[in-house]
């Protein structure tokens, strides 16, 4: 079958009690399961177990991404995938992640490491999968983020990593930046109808850009852009944007341990499969506005900060 | 390589066919007041798309004497899962006609086109003729056209609804035979499903790309097309009701079946149109899980602002 969305990703926490009070109250996600060292975290209205696990560290950064396949047989079909390009993989048993079944762990080019797996447990929706109540209180009265919408990689060799996602696993490049000599330096890829579940810029190894959750209005997303300046978050120079890459509203902040985070409402629909519909391009004089829209610029340190 | 997205991938079109001889107000309707954009006609027939759709059509309609829904068609990966569908379509016992490339719709690759027990016209093709998106492909412009502005311009269509006298038997086929998945469902006091919103997309504004209404035939009872956020569809709002579109009883609605706010009028013609946005992020994943409303709480499911005023005849098709 297929890789279907982007599940969860892992990251580490310099102080764990901080960033589970930053993933609760400023994000608006709930505590799903704890062990030593690790808090889980889902949104309110994701039916699976997590999409974010907290990791006690003395770094930030990622520990690994989570991606669902649609059949357990697939664990198999992409570990000889991946050896045959010559990626190292591992298995992980169901206990070794709260909420989730058997697991295949790729290391890609560019170092990330994802896990691919089947089964994860169901939470449900906060209100309830029978007759619910569809409004929930959290969050000052702000609709909560829905679900964890994608993340943005840095490392070197990206191009490598998403070769292989492409050609092995799958997904398909939605939009992409050039450099000054053509190729392509940014990519937007997804294995669904979004524009993006995962996309990979240049940076220093195996790092995080940001972690994107999605809010359903975007009256919401300037909401949530008031409460973060209220609480005095640190968020990026311009308080509320949009990309020209994909047309989505968004808005950046960070976490406690200096990951970065972003609130982003849009619906782009984008083409699932390969070689249908050709990538959206952007290159020189337009990569400004395909970054922020309204400023047609980019803050200096946006693509330098990572974790 | 066969971990591969199979399959239906994305619904193509909703066809539908309205009495208007010349189809002078449809045009008149879809391009002038809806916002799409037309792209193709034939005697008796106008095609048209949205303007975020690359593809050359996601709307038809005739002109024939009886009006309503022809069929829905949908995009699938490429021709080995139009043999494989023939095949699991045969052994399901229903009739497959197949049908070379343009010989249906000028720009349609070739298809097969079925029709489900209790449930609507199908057709299942691999290639549609590409127009491009509006915007181009270099450092695009994602903003309607100008000459959309003030309309509601709809980025994508997003799903169609039809009545059915045998929900749970049509609700079946699509899951077991066409790899739907239900986000949502409603269930009868024995725990039989009377309704359901199905999906084989993983779209924002997501969740359903049919629904699947009880009623006493196969009919049509509406198309729906995406809107970004509830802000733009109070605007649309204004913009339809100041031109004289007859806006649906409830306006403005917050619908906790399907999790979607949206606004239901009518073409020039009684067609039932919606334009939605919110829904759900779901997985095509078997093991996704549905909301499961009970007929009691069906009011409440239908309308949350005013589940008083839910007419008796909501499920009611619309021609």
């Amino acid at each position: 079958m297929a890789v279907t969305r982007l599940s969860y990703m892992s990251i580490y926490a310099l102080d764990i009690a901080a960033s589970e009070k930053h993933y609760t109250d400023v994000v608006g996600l709930r505590v799903t399961g704890r062990q030593l060292g690790q808090v889980y975290l889902q949104a309110h209205e994701s039916q699976d177990h997590h999409c974010i696990i907290l990791n006690a560290s003395d770094r930030a950064g990622l520990d690994h991404v989570g991606f669902k396949v649609s059949d357990i047989n697939d664990l198999t079909e992409a570990e000889i995938a991946a050896r045959d390009w010559g990626l190292v993989t591992r298995r992980i048993a169901s206990a070794d992640i709260l909420g989730q079944g058997d697991g295949l762990m790729i290391t890609l080019p560019s170092g990330h490491v994802f896990n691919l797996f089947y089964h994860s447990e169901k939470v449900g929706y906060s209100y309830g999968m029978k007759d619910p109540d569809i409004i929930l209180d959290h969050v000052d009265g702000i609709s909560p983020v829905t679900h964890l919408d994608h993340a943005l990689l840095a490392g070197n060799d990206c191009d490598k990593s998403v070769k292989f996602l492409m050609e092995a696993l799958d997904f398909n490049l939605t939009e992409t930046i050039l450099g000054p000599d053509g190729s392509s330096f940014a990519f937007f890829l997804t294995t669904s109808s979004t524009v993006h579940n995962l996309a990979f810029a240049p940076g220093p190894p195996n790092s995080l850009h940001h972690i994107a959750f999605y809010v359903n209005d975007r009256a919401d997303v300037i909401r949530r852009v008031d409460m973060l300046k209220h609480r005095k978050i640190t968020t990026l120079d311009y308080g509320i944007s949009r990309h020209g890459i994909g047309g989505v509203t968004t808005t950046y902040f960070f976490d406690p341990s200096g990951n970065r985070n972003e609130f982003q409402c849009g619906i782009y629909e984008a083409p699932t499969i390969r070689g249908n519909v050709p990538p959206i391009v952007w290159a020189g004089e337009h990569i400004p506005r395909g970054a922020f829209y309204y400023e047609s610029a980019v803050p200096a340190n946006f693509f330098e900060v990572v974790t | 390589m066969s971990l591969l997205h199979r399959g239906i991938h994305r619904l193509g079109y909703a066809w539908i066919a309205v009495k208007d001889s010349r189809l002078l107000k449809t045009r008149k309707f879809y391009t002038s007041e809806l916002g799409l954009l037309e792209t193709g006609s034939e005697p008796h027939r106008v095609t048209f798309r949205c303007w975020h759709e690359p593809y050359k059509f996601s709307f038809v309609v005739d002109h024939r004497d009886t009006p309503g829904l022809v069929e829905i068609g949908f995009h699938v990966r490429d021709d080995n899962d139009l043999d494989s569908f023939q095949k699991k379509l045969a052994e399901a016992g229903v009739t497959v006609e197949r049908a070379d490339a343009n010989s249906v719709l000028q720009g349609l690759g070739k298809s097969i086109a079925f029709t489900v027990p209790a449930g609507p016209r199908i057709r299942l093709f691999a290639t549609m003729d590409m127009l491009g998106y509006v915007s181009g492909y270099e450092g695009p412009d994602w903003v309607a056209p100008k000459a959309l502005r003030g309309m509601a311009a709809p980025l994508n269509i997003n799903h169609v609804a039809f009545t059915s006298p045998d929900p749970a038997q049509a609700n079946a086929f699509f899951s077991d035979v066409l790899g739907f998945l239900a986000s949502e469902k409603v269930v009868d006091e024995a725990g039989k499903t009377i309704s359901s919103l199905l999906f084989r997309m993983a779209k924002n504004v997501g969740g359903q790309e049919v629904a699947i209404y009880p009623g006493k035939e196969v009919k049509l009872h509406h198309v729906a097309f995406t809107k970004e956020d509830a802000s733009d569809i109070m605007a649309d709002g204004y913009y339809l009701r100041s031109d004289g579109v007859a806006i649906d009883l409830l306006g403005p609605l917050r619908q906790p079946y399907g999790n979607t706010f949206s606004l239901h009028f009518y073409d020039s013609n009684g067609i039932r149109l919606e334009l939605c946005s919110g829904g759900r992020m779901t997985e095509v994943h078997p093991e996704i899980q549905p909301v499961v409303w009970s007929k009691a709480h069906l009011r409440e499911a239908l309308s949350y602002y005013d589940e008083a005023l839910v007419p008796e005849e909501f499920f009611l098709p619309c021609v």
